[in-house]
């Protein structure tokens, strides 16, 4: 194990530091783990799996070195990491993990658990596939997991993971949900880039202390936490849950701009570039495949991108106010890097539902899974499928 | 009114309503564990016939703390409470595990290692009536050869797992067996386990008149046969001396506590010529072995 995981990195001319910020290249992991620091984590559960595992290691390594102020437990399983993870959020630990493909299904009923005790906790999951056996860049897994409650966030670069998670806690701790924040393996998880590192200040500033006044274990006021309710009582607890989900949208853009207030960078439930009244086709994407599809639409000044990052709950207003400029005429290409068995990929369903009522053209590709190379050359076949024909609700499997 | 002075608890650590069957070893159990644990008590319970008897939500039999939790995560989720609270500085709080058998020798087992292996600061408490009770009265691996149960019709062939064998494994600083008719010997043992720290596990004798099939009045009086039978032997370890703490002053057949059990009634009619004899075979060899382990554990 090396000193430190993260190299500083002199900047260019034209490059200029944000206020109270280290130049740093870092690996999608390593800004994870960075973040969990600056966040003031307080306890860690940890069982490896690629390729996370470099998340936790850093962590553990930190702590070690006395960098990090933390405990960190190795559990037995997923299930358990996320079990403890539950039982000490309950006391009111500030609490993190991470976790990829068979480990996140593993703890699937736990999600369940912590998201309906309405527990803050922030977990990352860097996105890999469960049978055959994988390992590379696929969103089935944590797109599997989008009924469990918890909130999801997919990241595009390390700076996005870092910032990202600092803003989760925020957002879960003032809704008491939790956050689950998405790295593409390997494509992010394992690739060095840039990373403006912010001071702690700037990260005390933003997150204040993990305070829970309710719903927290008090040994001088004895209480039951998750006892067996009844129909109504049920009820009432998931239409209050509802009225929060509602929240989670609007709150992402107002804590992405109070973000960029203290730390310079904007963020928002979701990501137009190239959407005006021109716009003949808009991409839609999520995390890494993003970046790539920039670099193609410049030679496509028809053709805009919409990023996904807020993908649970699905943020329906933010997608048509960044929609609105192209008008009704144009088509829409959804880029499925998932499978979960249906004929048309989650994205896919998501933006149809989005978009219900909406006179536009809607199809959609899977792309990319088990880490399949989404190249510029496979985004570009992407915007030329409708050469000889107007795509209407078709769906290709692009290889 | 005022509990006779003979009374081992003089004022009662658990409300009323507590809502088990009559008879029932759980309630009993809950009652002797907060005497001796005390108000300053996180107790954690994963699905188990306890989940129902704590009480629903909002009300709690215990005057402590309870989290309720999945079937498979009691030691698991009583690691992040322990880990949490020593954050805080709440080291005098104690953690402590009631799970039924299911939750302890099946789907709770990998937990239960994992925590055991990396001595957690906990007690780990399992109330064992030898079957899924909460569910009906369906086999667990805890669940003693002969048996009738929901899903072993015919009585189940093979015998309950040794869990106290796996627990031995894992070198606790305590670990013993406790009846809830050798009231002594169980607050001992509790009180043992709370002065201790790490991982400390204690499992319960645990009579179950709808699962067992005997009249609710009978249930200490069987548990009583259990220990004279050496069918549930009582004994302890500290720092891996193991001893007996319970020599029956004259050994009885185990029928004696087979026959009042309608789950066991088979075995006397006929159909079982060998039954009785093979868990009569079982249990002195059992109890060979532990009076083995105290010989040799002796010295250590």
């Amino acid at each position: 194990m090396p000193e430190s995981s993260t190299t500083e990195q002199s900047l260019t001319e034209d490059q200029v530091l944000p206020n109270n910020h280290t130049k740093k290249v870092m690996k999608g992991n390593i800004a994870a783990a960075v973040a969990a620091k600056l966040c003031r984590v307080s306890l860690v559960t940890a069982y490896p799996i690629t390729p996370q595992t470099s998340i936790i290691e850093e962590i553990t390594s930190m702590i070690d070195r006395g960098e990090f102020d933390a405990t960190s437990v190795n559990m037995e399983s997923e299930h358990s990491v996320f079990a403890a993870l539950k039982g000490a959020s309950l006391v009111g630990e500030r609490v993190f993990t991470a976790t990829s493909g068979q480990g996140l299904l593993y703890a699937h009923e736990v999600l369940h658990a912590i998201a309906h005790m309405r527990l803050p906790i922030v977990a990352c999951n860097v996105g890999r596939p469960s049978f055959p056996w994988n390992i590379w860049a696929d969103q089935t897994d944590s797109i599997s997991q989008r009924d469990t409650g918890w909130i999801q966030f997919y990241c595009e670069s390390s700076q996005e993971v870092l910032d990202t998670i600092i803003q989760s806690y925020k957002l879960a701790e003032k809704l008491q949900l939790p956050v689950m924040v998405v790295l593409d393996a390997f494509y992010l998880s394992h690739t060095s880039e840039n990373v403006y590192l912010p001071d702690q200040s700037l990260a005390d500033t933003f997150l204040p202390p993990a305070v829970r006044e309710n719903n927290r274990v008090d040994t001088e006021q004895p209480r039951s936490f998750g006892g067996l309710v009844g129909p109504n009582m049920y009820d009432e607890y998931n239409r209050l849950y509802w009225e929060d989900i509602n929240k989670v949208e609007k709150a992402t853009n107002t804590i992405g701009r109070e973000f960029s207030e203290i730390f310079g960078r904007t963020y928002g439930a979701v990501e137009a570039v190239n959407i005006h009244n021109n716009t003949k086709k808009i991409l839609v994407t999520m995390a890494t495949i993003t970046t790539t599809a920039r670099q193609v639409i410049d030679d496509y000044p028809d053709t805009g991108l919409l990023k996904i990052r807020l993908f649970k709950p699905f943020p329906k207003k933010s997608i048509l106010e960044a929609m609105k400029p192209a008008g009704d005429g144009c088509t829409i290409i959804t880029i499925d890097r998932n499978f979960t068995g249906d004929t048309e990929g989650a994205l896919m369903q998501e933006m149809k539902r989005a978009l219900f009522g909406k006179s536009v053209k809607i199809s959609g590709v899977y792309a990319g899974l088990g880490g399949r190379d989404v190249s510029a050359g496979t985004i570009e076949k992407i915007i030329n499928l409708d050469v000889n024909s107007p795509l209407t609700d078709e769906v290709t499997w692009i290889k | 009114m005022e509990p006779a002075k003979e009374f081992i608890i003089q004022k009662e650590s658990i409300y009323s309503g507590a809502l088990s069957c009559r008879g029932c070893g759980w309630t009993l159990l809950a009652r002797y564990v907060s005497h001796v644990m005390g108000p300053n008590t996180v107790y954690v319970v994963p699905a188990c016939c306890f989940s129902i008897i704590a009480g629903p939500s909002p009300m709690n039999l215990m005057k402590g703390t309870v989290v309720h939790t999945l079937f498979a995560a009691a030691a698991a989720t009583a690691t992040g409470v322990r880990h949490a609270l020593d954050r805080q500085g709440k080291k005098d709080t104690w953690v402590v595990v009631l799970a039924g058998d299911g939750g302890t020798f099946d789907i709770g087992l990998q937990a239960l290692s994992g925590a055991a292996a990396r001595q957690e600061n906990i007690i780990y408490i399992c109330n064992n009536n030898a079957a899924y009770m909460n569910t009906g009265v369906q086999s667990s691996t805890g669940t003693p050869a002969g048996a009738k149960t929901a899903t072993d019709p015919s009585g189940k062939k093979l015998p309950a797992k040794n869990l106290m064998g796996i627990i031995e494994a894992h070198h606790l600083p305590y670990y013993a067996t406790a009846s809830p008719a050798f009231l002594d010997d169980l607050i001992l043992k509790l009180e043992k386990a709370k002065n201790s720290e790490g991982f400390r596990f204690l499992m319960i004798d645990g009579p179950c008149p709808p699962g067992h099939k005997h009249d609710p009045e009978l249930s200490i009086e069987l548990a009583r046969l259990a220990v004279e039978c050496n069918y549930f032997p009582l004994f302890e370890s500290e720092n891996g001396k193991l001893k007996i703490t319970c020599l029956p002053p004259k050994k009885k057949p185990v029928s004696d506590y087979l026959k009042p059990q309608g789950r066991f009634i088979h075995l006397f009619n006929g159909t079982y010529a060998n039954g009785i004899e093979e868990i009569q075979k079982q249990v002195d060899d059992n109890w060979q072995r532990l009076l083995k382990m105290e010989e040799i554990t002796s010295s250590l």
